[in-house]
């Protein structure tokens, strides 16, 4: 996305927060229901050193749960492509283990390992992980088979062949099932911090709720978001520098533009 | 003249009991262009991997320079229907894949990867992604990149298929250029007489499935060859002799 193909979503958001300005404050709607934007920015500016001290380690979390996901889920998938018995014994496993909603697991994993960031990492590894265990087996068999016969007929070995071949031919997917994974590895510490936890972003916002502080509420949402979409982002910025032979896909840039 | 390939009694049975290639034998000399004529799935293209070493046959011996095939070779080159190349890599990257697949060591083979694209009027091209190439110059690139290695022989299985027919003449010229620079076997697949005419020294019509050699004819048009030979009588002549000769399924 380009800084001018900007433009247009910026200006709808601007023209959505004037709206909601004015409606909320022409029908006096009570800040405990729904504040009003400026309410939340202000909220967000006084109380900026407690929402960045619960951001911080919901943000460590998210980044290592991340990370564990995509670093498993392609180990995975290779294992997938290149092991019969992972392909036909556990591969139909994980798939048909993605039928349980993870979210319904969180209290389990409470109980089997504690309050700690054990149970936030575990979680947000299960939901974040398939995505990039299916992106990365796709990519990595999907490779036009002329390419294997060309490698071969020049004596390349199976190793070359992942190498040179398969591995970079799944990079855009892999990082297809990346920028899936970031935004679910949000929603799995957040959802672990609902359930259970003394600190973070999710435990922030369960509080404010209880003290019915729907501000306070609505400024930790809006300061996981802006993380959560800086996340997305860096991703894709990534994305750009890897995958330098290839446009990636963005649907912003689709219509009759 | 010393024999280059080799193929005696060679067949080919598929598992699930389908013949594709019946009884094949020829042999090919070294610095010959044999060009093997017939058509779609008639087996050529089959034929053509058992030679690179890449599909054993169930019957039969084929052997390279001497030595039997048992898998893919070193001193073997190989040209695709589609020019295959990664999209990731350069033009020069491209070529020089197969140095790196054989561990020869990217830097004394650079400078003759750049010479064969300097051949191929491609120099200016070297660092270019191939998405920035023309169909012909892609072509061109894998044709590069199958003699970087400096194989003796040279697979071509139907290379200019896949382009336009004032493409398809010029590059046919171009290989034709290339081939009498460095005088490699080569064996070509085509299902075009015009293309099989202009190119061989030798031309094989293969028959439908299971196939097998049912004709064979040595073209003595006169080297370097032109485009303008392809309207002589003498062109035109063989044209006729091989179109019989497919036509009547291969069989004199």
């Amino acid at each position: 996305m380009t800084v001018r193909s900007l433009g247009w979503p910026v200006m709808v958001t601007l023209g959505i927060l004037a709206a909601w300005e004015a409606v909320v404050g022409a029908l006096g709607v009570k800040p405990v229901l729904l504040p009003r934007p400026t309410v939340i920015a202000q909220v967000l500016w006084t109380k900026a050193p407690l929402i960045l001290e619960h951001l911080w380690p919901t943000l460590y979390e998210i980044a290592l749960g991340f990370l564990l996901s995509v670093v498993g889920g392609v180990l995975v998938a290779v294992l997938v492509t290149y092991s019969t018995i992972v392909r036909k014994g556990f591969y139909p496993l994980i798939v048909v283990s993605q039928i349980v909603p993870k979210v319904a697991v969180a209290p389990l994993l409470v109980v089997w390992f504690g309050l700690g960031g054990t149970s936030r990492l575990l979680l947000a590894f299960l939901i974040a992980f398939f995505p990039m265990v299916i992106n990365t087996a796709t990519g990595l068999t999907s490779v036009d088979e002329d390419f294997v016969r060309m490698a071969r007929a020049y004596m390349g070995s199976r190793w070359q062949i992942f190498t040179k071949i398969r591995l970079p031919h799944a990079l855009p997917l892999i990082f297809g099932g990346m920028k899936i994974s970031i935004t679910l590895a949000v929603i799995g510490v957040v959802v672990a911090e609902f359930v259970a936890a003394q600190r973070g972003i999710g435990y922030l916002i369960v509080m404010a709720n209880g003290l019915l502080d729907t501000p306070l509420m609505m400024a930790a949402i809006t300061a996981l978001s802006v993380m959560g979409l800086a996340l997305y982002g860096v991703v894709a910025i990534v994305e750009r520098a890897v995958i330098y032979w290839q446009q990636p896909t963005d649907p912003a840039r689709g219509g009759f533009a | 003249m010393r024999e280059s390939v080799t193929l005696a009694g060679v067949g080919k049975t598929y598992a699930s009991g389908v013949e594709a290639i019946r009884e094949v034998a020829f042999q090919v000399a070294q610095g010959e262009f044999l060009t093997l004529l017939g058509p779609s799935g008639c087996g050529k293209s089959t034929l053509l991997t058992m030679i690179a070493g890449l599909l054993a046959p169930s019957r039969g011996t084929i052997a390279v320079d001497g030595a039997p095939v048992q898998g893919p070779r070193r001193d073997v080159g190989i040209v695709f229907q589609s020019p295959v190349l990664l999209p990731w890599r350069t033009v020069l990257g491209n070529v020089l894949l197969p140095i790196e697949m054989l561990r020869l060591g990217r830097r004394p083979w650079e400078v003759r990867a750049r010479d064969l694209l300097a051949m191929a009027q491609l120099t200016d091209f070297a660092a270019k992604l191939p998405h920035e190439l023309s169909g012909g110059m892609k072509q061109r690139v894998s044709i590069c990149r199958a003699l970087v290695h400096d194989p003796s022989l040279l697979l071509m299985d139907e290379p200019f298929s896949a382009l336009d027919a004032l493409t398809r003449d010029q590059m046919g010229q171009e290989l034709l250029r290339i081939w009498e620079l460095y005088r490699k076997t080569v064996i070509f697949v085509t299902h075009s007489i015009r293309e099989a005419v202009f190119l061989s020294d030798r031309v094989l019509v293969m028959t439908p499935r299971p196939a097998a050699i049912g004709f064979e004819i040595d073209i003595k048009l006169a080297r370097p060859r032109t485009l303008d030979m392809q309207e002589s009588d003498e062109f035109n002549g063989y044209v006729g002799v091989l179109r019989r000769a497919i036509e009547t399924g291969g069989r004199r």
